[in-house]
C-alpha cells in the first residue's frame, strides 16, 4: 500500500462523484427553489425575486401545526418501537437458544420482504370496523360497538411501529450478543441482582446499539407519509404529505421545498437536541461506571494502528 | 432443569407475543390471495382467481419485473461505490474522510421525499434540457434514485467491518511485495467480503421497497411494482396484488435459505451476519 | 481491560485469515457479480422510457406498449384485455386523484412522463393546450367518432375536439350509512350538517379541491366558481376551523373500499364510484346514494394524448377502439358513468344493467349541475384544500 501514489481518497472518489452529481446538486437545487415564489397557475416556480417568505408560510399555524403533529409520531413512533423491541432484542439474544438465533433474526427480516404497503393494507384489512378483528372483539364482549380504531391517531402509531420495529430489533440484538455472557456472570458473582445488572452493565454496553436503532427508526418515519395516510386518513398527514401535495397537486414547489428543507432542519435538530439530552442524563451514571468498569474502546485502539499503515 | 423465573418467562411471553403482531397482516395477506371476490378487502370465496389472474396480466408481472431488475442493479452499483468509499475510510483515513463522513451523514438524515422532490426536476433537467436522454430511460432515474440511501449504508458497513480489522494482512502481503491492486484483490476485498454481501443485501431490500422516490421520477412504462401497488390503492386493490406478494415472499424465503446456506458454508453464522448488516 | 487489547487483535486476524484462505468464497462473488453485472447491461441495452417528442400520429404500425395515466378504475379490465388481445400494444394503467396531480406530474416531467393517454376534466384542457402539455389528435384516425352523441362533442373548453374526446361525465354527491344516520339528507347543507353532527370523525371528503370547496359553496347557495375573496375566505374559514375536525379521510375513491369495508357512514363521492362501492358492498340496502340540491357539479372527463407521447399510434387505436359501441357499453357497466355515446341510455337499459339511477340523470336534475372553471381562484382553491388537509390532521 505504501507505493500508492494516488492521493489516499481515490478509491472514494466514484461514490463522491456520484452522491455530488445525484444528490448535492439536486438538494441544492431544491434549497435554492426555497428562496423562490410560484409565478403563475400553471407555473412551478421563479427566483427573479429571493425571499425568505415560503419559510414563513410553511410556518403559518396551519402547516405549523402538521410539523408538530410529525414530530410527536416520530418522537412517540419511536419510543414505543424502542420499548417493544427491546425486550424482544434481549430475549433473542440472551434468551433464546443459540441454535434458534439465526432463524429468529430471519424471523424480524421476513416482514421487511413483503411490501410495505401490502403490509399496511393487511392492517386495514385486521382494523376494518367490518373486519375480523372487530368481529372477534364484539363478540368476546370486548367492545360494544364496531372497532373505531381505523383512521385515528392510534392506527397510525400502530402502523409506524409495525413498519419500522424490525429496523429496532436487528441493532439491538447485536448490541445485546456483542456484551456477551462473561461481563453479567461476573456482574452476578460480585454480588448484583438481575436488574442491577441489566441496568448497570447490559444497557450501557448495549448503548451504540440503541442509539443506532434509534436513529434507523426515527429518521425514515420523520420522511414517511404513505404509512401514515393508509391506516390514518386525514389523521395520518405527515410533513411528506404535504411536501408531496406541494409538488404534486398544488405545484408550488418554491413552497414545497421550504418544506423540504424544514424537514431536514427539524430532523437534525431534534437528533441533535436528543443526543445532548441522553448524554447529559448518562453523564453521572458514566462517570460511576467509569470507576467501577472501564470503558472498552475496541475502535480507538483500532483507528491509530490503521493510520500508521496508511502513512 | 432450572426453573425458569417470572421476568425469564414474561420476555418469552412478550417476545413471541411481539413476533404474532409481526407476522399478524402477512398472514392476512396470504389468505386474501385465495379470496374470489373483486377486491382485496372483501372476501368474495376462496379460490385461485388470483394466481390465475396474475399468468393473463403481464402488467402485474412487468411491475414486478422492474422492481428486480432496478433493485438488483442498485444494489450493485451502491455496493461497488460504497465498497470503495468503505474501504478508502477505514484504510487511507484523513481530513478528507470527515468530510466524507459528513455527506454521508446528510445522504442519511434527508428524508424520501425530499430526495424525491429534487430528483425529479434535476432528472428533467438533466434529460431534457441538458439533452443527456439516458437520464429520460426508466431504470435509469430509479436505479439513481434508490442508489442514493443505499451508497451511505454500504460504506458505513464496510468501513466499519475493515476498522474492526487489523491492518496487518495487508501490510504483510505489501511487504511480500504483491502489487497493490493484487494485495486490495486478493487481501482487502476477501476481508471486507462479509459486508460486501450484507451491503448488498440490503441495498436490494431497500431498493424493493422504495416507494416514495420511485412514485416521484418514475417514467410510466417502467413502473416498478411499490408504485404499481400505490396507485391500485386508489382504485380498489385486488386480490392479485396480494397473491403476487405471496409468490414473493416464498421466493424470499427460498432466496433467504439459500444466502443463510451459503453463509454458514463460508463461515459466517446468523449472528455475524447480522452484525455485519448493522456496521457493527 | 487493557489485556483484552492483543486478544482483539488475534481474534481478527484469525477471522479474517479463515475468510482469506476460502478461495471458494471469492470465486463464488466473482461469479455471482458477473452475472449481475450482465444484467444490469441487459437491462441498459434495452429500449425503455420517453425519447424527446414524438412525431404525430400517421396510421403507421401500432407500437408494442401504451401507457395511459387516468383517474382510479376508470376502465373495463375487459375492454383493456381485449385491445392487447385483437391489436396488440400491451396497457400500463396510472392513476391519479386530481386534475392538480395529473398536471403537475406533465409539468414537472416535461413531455418524459411517458404517458400516452391523459384523461383530464374538460375545463383544465384549454389551460392544458396553452402549456402544451397535450398533443393534437388526428381524427382521421378515429372514425368511431360518428357514435358520439352530438351534445357531448364541440364544448366550449375544445370546440374543434382538436385535443379531446369526452370519456365520461358525471357528477358529485354523496353516500351514506343509512344505520347510522337514520334521517333523511338531500341537500348539500345535509350533508355537512351530517358531517359534524351523526358523521362527526367517521365520514370522508373527495381528494380534489375544486369539490372540497364546492360542497360549502353549493351548500350556501355561493357560484361555487366565484372569485369573490370574502365567499373564499368564509368557504376557508368554514372548511378549515368547523369542517376539517370531523374530517376522518380525503378519499377520492370510497368506492374502492371505504363502502366495501364500511369504514366510513358520509361520504363525498362521484356517482359512478358510489355505484361500484355499492354493488360491491356485502350489505348494499345499508347505503343510500344522494344526488344532492340544490345544485352540485356536472363534469366530463376526456380522452387526450400528453405531449410527447411514446406510442401515439397505438394512443389513437385505443381511443377509437373504446368509442366502438358494444366497447361504450362495456365501459359504462363497469365505471358507471355515462360515456356520452348515441343511444348508450336505452342499450343499458335493455342490456339490464342494475343501479342505472345513479348512472343517468334526468332533464330536470341536469339543469341543476354547474360546470367548474379553471379561474384565478384556482389557486385560492388549491390552498385552501392544503389547510384543510393539515387542520384535520391536527
Amino acid at each position: 500500500m505504501r507505493s500508492f501514489r494516488m492521493p489516499r481518497f481515490a478509491l472514494a472518489i466514484p461514490a463522491w462523484a456520484w452522491l455530488l452529481v445525484f444528490f448535492v446538486a439536486p438538494v441544492a437545487m431544491v434549497v435554492w427553489f426555497s428562496f423562490g415564489y410560484k409565478p403563475g397557475i400553471f407555473g412551478t416556480h421563479a427566483n427573479d425575486v429571493l425571499s425568505f417568505d415560503r419559510y414563513l408560510e410553511a410556518l403559518s399555524p396551519t402547516f405549523f401545526q402538521t410539523f408538530t403533529n410529525t414530530l410527536w409520531i416520530g418522537i412517540a413512533g419511536t419510543a414505543i418501537c424502542l420499548v417493544v423491541g427491546l425486550p424482544v432484542a434481549y430475549w433473542m439474544a440472551v434468551k433464546a437458544p443459540p441454535s434458534r438465533r439465526g432463524l429468529l433474526l430471519a424471523l424480524v427480516m421476513v416482514p421487511f420482504w413483503t411490501n410495505f404497503l401490502v403490509r399496511t393494507i393487511g392492517w386495514q384489512v385486521i382494523l376494518a370496523p367490518e373486519g375480523w378483528l372487530s368481529t372477534a372483539l364484539q363478540s368476546v364482549g370486548i367492545i360494544g360497538g364496531p372497532l373505531d380504531l381505523l383512521y385515528t391517531r392510534g392506527a397510525v402509531l400502530l402502523g409506524v411501529v409495525y413498519n419500522y420495529l424490525p429496523l429496532m430489533i436487528l441493532p439491538l440484538f447485536v448490541a445485546f450478543d456483542r456484551v456477551g455472557d462473561p461481563l453479567r456472570e461476573a456482574s452476578k458473582d460480585l454480588g448484583a441482582g438481575k436488574a442491577r445488572t441489566f441496568v448497570r452493565i447490559t444497557l450501557p454496553l448495549a448503548r451504540p446499539g440503541v442509539i443506532a436503532g434509534v436513529l434507523l427508526v426515527f429518521i425514515p418515519l420523520m420522511g414517511d407519509y404513505i404509512t401514515a395516510t393508509v391506516l390514518g386518513g386525514a389523521k395520518g398527514n405527515m410533513v411528506g404529505q404535504l411536501v408531496a401535495s406541494q409538488f404534486q397537486t398544488a405545484q408550488n414547489w418554491a413552497l414545497g421545498s421550504a418544506m423540504a428543507v424544514l424537514l431536514i432542519l427539524v430532523i437534525m435538530l431534534t437528533v441533535a437536541i436528543g443526543g445532548l439530552l441522553v448524554w447529559l442524563v448518562t453523564l453521572p451514571f458514566r462517570l460511576q461506571n467509569r470507576l467501577v468498569l472501564g470503558e472498552p474502546e475496541p475502535a480507538a485502539s483500532v483507528a491509530p494502528r490503521s493510520q500508521e499503515v496508511a502513512a | 432443569m432450572k426453573q425458569r423465573s417470572w421476568s425469564d418467562v414474561a420476555l418469552t411471553v412478550w417476545s413471541v407475543a411481539v413476533f404474532l403482531f409481526l407476522f399478524a397482516p402477512i398472514v392476512v395477506i396470504i389468505l386474501s390471495s385465495f379470496n374470489t371476490g373483486r377486491l382485496l378487502v372483501s372476501w368474495g370465496g376462496f379460490g385461485f382467481d388470483a394466481f390465475l389472474a396474475i399468468v393473463e396480466r403481464p402488467v402485474i408481472r412487468d411491475a414486478v419485473w422492474v422492481s428486480i431488475q432496478t433493485g438488483a442493479i442498485a444494489a450493485l452499483l451502491a455496493t461497488l461505490l460504497g465498497t470503495l468509499a468503505g474501504i478508502a475510510m477505514a484504510r487511507h483515513p484523513g481530513k478528507w474522510a470527515l468530510w466524507f463522513i459528513g455527506l454521508l451523514l446528510l445522504v442519511s438524515v434527508t428524508p424520501e421525499i425530499v430526495d424525491a422532490v429534487a430528483l425529479l426536476p434535476w432528472l428533467v433537467l438533466l434529460g431534457q434540457d441538458a439533452g443527456l436522454s439516458i437520464f429520460n430511460d426508466g431504470i435509469v432515474r430509479l436505479v439513481v434514485g434508490h442508489s442514493l440511501f443505499s451508497i451511505a449504508v454500504v460504506s458505513y458497513i464496510v468501513r466499519a467491518r475493515l476498522v474492526g480489522l487489523d491492518a496487518q494482512l495487508e501490510e504483510a502481503s505489501a511487504d511480500l511485495y504483491a502489487k497493490p491492486f493484487t494485495t486490495f484483490r486478493r487481501v482487502t476485498l476477501p476481508l471486507a467480503m462479509p459486508a460486501v454481501l450484507a451491503g448488498f443485501l440490503l441495498s436490494f431490500t431497500l431498493s424493493l421497497d422504495n416507494t416514495v422516490i420511485a412514485a416521484f421520477v418514475q417514467v410510466s412504462g417502467t413502473t416498478p411494482w411499490p408504485v404499481y401497488v400505490l396507485s391500485a390503492l386508489r382504485s380498489g386493490l385486488r386480490p392479485e396484488i396480494a397473491a403476487v406478494s405471496t409468490i414473493m415472499l416464498v421466493l424470499t424465503l427460498v432466496a433467504l435459505g439459500l444466502v443463510a446456506l451459503v453463509l454458514r458454508r463460508a463461515g459466517d453464522s446468523a449472528t455475524q451476519i447480522a452484525r455485519t448488516m448493522t456496521g457493527s | 481491560m487493557s489485556e483484552n487489547r492483543p486478544h482483539v487483535r488475534i481474534l481478527a486476524s484469525t477471522s479474517a485469515a479463515k475468510i482469506i484462505s476460502s478461495e471458494l468464497s471469492r470465486r463464488r462473488f466473482l461469479s455471482f457479480a458477473a452475472a449481475a453485472g450482465a444484467t444490469g447491461l441487459l437491462a441498459a441495452c434495452s429500449p425503455g422510457g420517453a425519447t424527446g417528442t414524438a412525431p404525430r400520429a400517421t396510421g403507421g404500425e401500432l407500437e408494442s406498449d401504451l401507457s395511459i395515466y387516468t383517474w382510479g378504475d376508470y376502465d373495463a379490465p375487459d375492454v383493456l384485455a381485449a385491445f392487447t388481445d385483437e391489436l396488440g400494444p400491451k396497457i400500463t394503467l396510472d392513476s391519479f386523484g386530481s386534475n392538480e396531480e395529473l398536471i403537475s406530474k406533465l409539468v414537472a416531467a416535461k413531455g418524459t412522463s411517458g404517458y400516452d393517454i391523459v384523461v383530464p376534466t374538460g375545463v383544465f384542457i384549454p389551460q392544458m393546450i396553452e402549456n402544451g402539455l397535450l398533443s393534437e389528435l388526428n381524427l382521421d384516425l378515429i372514425p368511431n367518432l360518428e357514435y358520439m352523441d352530438p351534445a357531448f362533442l364541440g364544448r366550449a373548453w375544445d370546440p374543434q375536439n382538436a385535443y379531446s374526446i369526452c370519456k365520461a361525465w358525471g357528477t358529485t354527491g354523496f353516500v351514506y350509512d343509512k344505520t347510522v344516520i337514520t334521517r333523511e339528507l338531500t341537500t348539500w347543507a345535509d350533508f355537512l350538517d351530517a358531517a359534524q353532527n351523526e358523521a362527526s370523525g367517521r365520514m370522508s371528503v373527495l381528494d380534489d379541491p375544486g369539490d372540497l370547496t364546492g360542497a360549502y359553496f353549493w351548500a350556501n347557495g355561493i357560484d361555487w366558481n366565484t372569485t369573490d375573496e370574502d365567499e373564499l375566505a368564509a368557504a376557508e374559514d368554514f372548511l378549515v376551523n368547523t369542517l376539517a375536525p370531523n374530517i376522518a379521510a380525503f378519499d377520492s375513491y370510497p368506492g374502492g373500499s371505504a363502502i366495501p369495508q364500511g369504514t366510513h357512514v358520509l361520504m363525498q363521492s362521484w356517482n359512478g364510484d358510489s355505484r361500484l362501492g355499492i354493488l360491491e358492498s356485502p350489505d348494499p340496502d345499508r347505503w343510500q346514494w344522494v344526488f344532492p340540491g340544490p345544485e352540485t357539479e356536472i363534469w366530463m372527463d376526456n380522452w387526450a394524448i400528453a405531449a410527447g407521447a411514446p406510442n401515439p399510434e397505438a394512443a389513437h387505436a385505443f381511443i377509437n377502439y373504446v368509442l366502438e359501441p358494444e366497447n361504450s357499453l362495456a365501459e359504462l357497466d363497469y365505471i358507471g358513468y355515462h360515456t356520452g355515446a348515441t343511444g348508450i341510455e336505452q342499450a343499458a337499459a335493455d342490456a339490464g344493467l342494475p343501479m342505472l339511477d345513479l348512472v343517468f340523470f334526468t332533464p330536470e336534475q341536469i339543469d341543476t349541475m354547474r360546470e367548474g372553471e379553471v379561474n384565478e381562484a384556482q389557486q385560492r382553491r388549491v390552498d385552501i384544500w392544503n389547510k384543510t388537509k393539515a387542520a384535520a390532521g391536527a
